[in-house]
C-alpha cells in the first residue's frame, strides 16, 4: 500500500500539469467567481416619467442608483403604453410632435395602448441607455425593465422599494435573516456550493481517469500478478489520491476564507474536515465509476451522469420545496452531505455537534464505496 | 518448481477459450506456447498469473495449489503490452514494482540497480517511460519482470515489436535464465522462435493440439517447420 501511495505522489510530481490543475485551477475559478458574485460596483440607471410623484423622485435619488426624468417627448410616448394591456387603435404615440395631445390623451384612455412600449421605452432599455423605465398612475407604480432575475432587477426593485418606504414608513419591509445577512453577497451565500462542488467535481475526474488508465495501460493486470492484496490496491488509491485532494481542499477553504475573505460563521478547521471527506468520497467515486468505462472519453461521459444532478441537490435549489418527493435523491448524494454541512457551518455557524449526521453519512459513502472496488478487482484477480 | 495444468476449461461469454488443457513445464526448461491469435494463448498465461481462475481442473505449482500468495511472489510475469507507467521513469518503475514484491531499502535498490543494467538502460533510468522508444519499454518490461528472482517467469509474447537483433540478445537472456534453473513459459507466435525452447505445446482454437519435445515434433514434420503442425490441424478440423 505504501509502495502506491509513494508511486501516486512520484507520477503526480512528473505531471506537472495534473498538479496544477488540481490545486490553480479551483483557485483561479473561486477567485474569477469572487470578481463576478462578489460587491459589484455597478449602479443602475433609473428613467422615470415627468409626472413622477416630486417626493418619491427625491428618496429615489438617495438611494444608489442613478435617476433621471426622460425628456417630455419620449416621456409622452411611453406613458402611453406603461401598464396598458390592450392593443393600440391609434397612432398617435408615434408622432413626436403631437406629444402634447397624446400626453392627456393617455390618462384616459391607457388600455387602447400598448404598442408604445415595444417601440419606446423597450428601445430604451434594449439599447442599455437605461436600466428601468418608471411610470406612476391610478393602479400604482409600473416599472418595465429588460430582464427577469437579473442581479440589476433586484438592486432596483430594492432602490425602489426603499424609496417607497422613505415617503411612507408604514410600507417600510424590514428584512432579517435567523442565518446570514440581508445584503450578504452571492459569492457568501454560495460559497459553500462552490467549495464543494469544485473540489469534488476536479477530484472525481483525476481519480476516475488514472485508474481507467491503469487499466487500459495494463498495468492493473501486472499489479495484480503481484502478491498484493485487492484491499492494498483500493486502499492505496484511496489513501493516495486522497491525501493529494485533502492537500487541494484545505487550499481552497484557506484561500476563501484568508484571501478572497469568505464568511465562516462556525470554525473553519470543521470545514476542512468536511471539504477532506468530501475529497475522498470524490476518490473512491472517480475508482468506482471508471469500472464501467474502458477509456478517459467514457469517464468523461459520467459527469453528466454522476456530477451535474447532485449539482441540483446541493443548495443552488432549495430542496424543501421540491415536488414529488425529489428531495428524497439527495440522501444518495454524498454532494448533498458535503454541501449541507459546510453550509451549517459557514453560514449558520454550527459546530461537531450540529454536522455529525453529514460526517458519519460521508465516512459511510466512502466505506461503501471502498468495498465496492474491493469487489470489483475481483474481475483480475480472484483471490 | 514445475507448473502443471490438469484438465483446465475456461469458458468467455459462452466461447470456450480453452478446452480440456493438461500440460506440463518443467524447472530449468523453456516451454513455448504456440498458436495463431487467439488460439488461447494469454488465456493460458493469465490462468497461470492467478489472474483467471480455470471453470473446471487445477493449476498447481511446486506442488501447491495455485493461486496461492506465497506462491505469487516467485512469479515473474511479462505482459502482451509493455505495461509500464509512463508518467515515472525507469528507475521509479522499477522500485515501484519492487516493493509490491516486499523489497525494501538496500535490497530493493540493489536489485532495481542491477535489473536496469542488465536490460542497457542504465544511462537512461532517470529518464520518463514516456520518452523511450518501444524497444526500451519492452527491456523496461523484462527487467520488471525479472527484478525480484521469480523461479517462474511467464511471458507472454516478448518479442512482439522488436528488432531481430534485440530478439536475439532477449532470448540470449532467456536461455541465461533457463541454465539458472528457472522453470519458463512464453507464448509466441513466431514459429522459429520455438527452435530455442525445449518443448513446445501447439494450441488451436483453444485445443491443445501437440505437446512434446521440441525435438520431437519437428520430426513429425515433413519440411522441418512446426508451421506444418497448424496446417495439418486445420486440414483435420482442429484435431490431429
Amino acid at each position: 500500500m505504501k509502495g502506491l501511495i509513494i508511486r501516486i505522489f512520484h507520477q503526480m510530481g512528473n505531471d506537472r500539469r495534473t498538479l496544477a490543475l488540481m490545486i490553480a485551477a479551483p483557485i483561479l475559478i473561486l477567485s474569477l467567481l469572487y470578481l463576478l458574485l462578489g460587491e459589484g460596483t455597478y449602479i443602475p440607471a433609473i428613467s422615470v416619467s415627468q409626472d413622477f410623484p416630486p417626493a418619491l423622485l427625491a428618496e429615489l435619488r438617495k438611494q444608489d442608483v442613478d435617476v433621471s426624468v426622460l425628456p417630455h417627448d419620449i416621456d409622452a410616448d411611453i406613458d402611453i403604453g406603461m401598464g396598458a394591456d390592450g392593443v393600440d387603435t391609434d397612432t398617435a404615440g408615434a408622432d413626436t410632435d403631437t406629444a402634447d395631445t397624446a400626453d392627456t390623451a393617455d390618462a384616459n384612455d391607457a388600455n387602447d395602448a400598448l404598442s408604445e412600449v415595444d417601440t419606446c421605452a423597450d428601445t430604451l432599455l434594449k439599447e442599455k441607455t437605461t436600466d428601468a423605465v418608471v411610470t406612476v398612475d391610478t393602479d400604482g407604480m409600473h416599472i418595465r425593465m429588460l430582464e427577469s432575475g437579473s442581479s440589476k432587477a433586484a438592486s432596483i426593485t430594492s432602490a425602489i422599494k426603499n424609496a417607497a418606504a422613505a415617503v411612507n414608513p408604514s410600507a417600510a419591509m424590514n428584512l432579517s435573516f435567523v442565518y446570514g445577512q440581508v445584503d450578504s453577497t452571492s459569492f457568501n451565500s454560495l460559497g459553500y456550493v462552490l467549495l464543494g462542488v469544485l473540489s469534488f467535481f476536479f477530484v472525481f475526474i483525476i481519480s476516475g481517469i488514472s485508474f481507467v488508465r491503469e487499466r487500459e495501460t495494463g498495468t492493473l493486470e501486472r499489479l495484480m500478478a503481484t502478491p498484493i492484496r485487492r484491499i492494498s490496491v483500493v486502499g492505496g488509491y484511496t489513501v493516495g489520491f486522497g491525501i493529494l485532494a485533502a492537500i487541494q481542499s484545505v487550499l481552497m477553504i484557506l484561500f476563501s476564507r484568508y484571501v478572497l475573505g469568505m464568511k465562516f460563521e462556525g470554525p473553519v478547521w470543521l470545514a476542512m474536515l468536511i471539504m477532506v471527506l468530501l475529497a475522498f468520497t470524490a476518490v473512491s467515486l472517480g475508482a468506482f465509476v471508471s469500472i464501467f468505462a474502458n477509456n478517459e472519453f467514457q469517464v468523461m461521459q459520467f459527469i453528466p451522469l454522476v456530477i451535474v444532478p447532485q449539482m441540483f441537490f446541493s443548495g443552488l435549489i432549495t430542496i424543501d420545496t421540491l415536488p414529488y418527493g425529489l428531495g428524497n435523491i439527495s440522501y444518495l448524494m454524498p454532494i448533498y452531505y458535503g454541501c449541507s454541512g459546510l453550509e451549517k457551518i459557514m453560514i449558520k455557524g454550527f459546530g461537531l455537534e450540529g454536522i455529525w449526521k453529514e460526517l458519519c453519512m460521508l465516512l459511510a459513502f466512502i466505506l461503501v464505496l471502498f468495498a465496492l472496488n474491493v469487489l470489483a478487482l475481483k474481475k483480475y484477480r480472484k483471490l | 518448481m514445475n507448473i502443471e495444468i490438469n484438465h483446465v476449461n475456461k469458458t468467455f461469454n459462452k466461447k470456450e477459450v480453452l478446452q480440456d488443457v493438461s500440460l506440463t513445464a518443467r524447472e530449468g526448461e523453456i516451454l513455448c506456447l504456440l498458436g495463431p491469435s487467439g488460439a488461447g494463448k494469454t488465456t493460458l498465461i493469465r490462468l497461470v498469473t492467478g489472474g483467471l481462475r480455470p471453470d473446471s481442473g487445477e493449476i498447481t505449482i511446486g506442488g501447491r495449489a495455485f493461486p496461492d500468495r506465497e506462491t505469487m511472489k516467485q512469479i515473474g510475469f511479462m505482459p502482451q503490452n509493455d505495461a509500464v507507467y509512463s508518467d515515472l521513469s525507469g528507475l521509479d518503475n522499477l522500485l515501484f514494482f519492487g516493493r509490491l514484491f516486499g523489497l525494501s531499502g538496500k535490497d530493493l535498490q540493489q536489485k532495481a540497480e542491477d535489473s536496469i543494467r542488465w536490460v542497457d538502460l542504465e544511462k537512461d533510468k532517470k529518464k520518463l517511460v514516456s520518452r523511450y522508444s518501444g524497444g526500451m519499454k519492452k527491456r523496461l518490461s523484462l527487467a520488471v519482470t525479472l527484478l525480484h528472482n521469480p523461479s517462474i517467469l511467464l511471458l507472454d509474447e516478448p518479442t512482439v515489436g522488436i528488432d531481430p537483433i534485440l530478439r536475439k540478445s532477449v532470448w540470449d537472456r532467456f536461455e541465461e535464465l533457463r541454465l539458472e534453473g528457472k522453470t519458463i513459459i512464453v507464448s509466441t507466435h513466431v514459429m522459429d522462435e520455438a527452435a530455442r525452447c525445449q518443448r513446445a505445446a501447439l494450441l488451436y482454437e483453444g485445443c491443445l493440439i501437440e505437446n512434446d519435445t521440441t525435438e520431437n515434433l519437428l520430426r513429425k514434420t515433413n519440411s522441418g517447420s512446426l508451421e506444418e503442425l497448424f496446417f495439418m490441424a486445420q486440414k483435420a478440423g482442429g484435431t490431429l
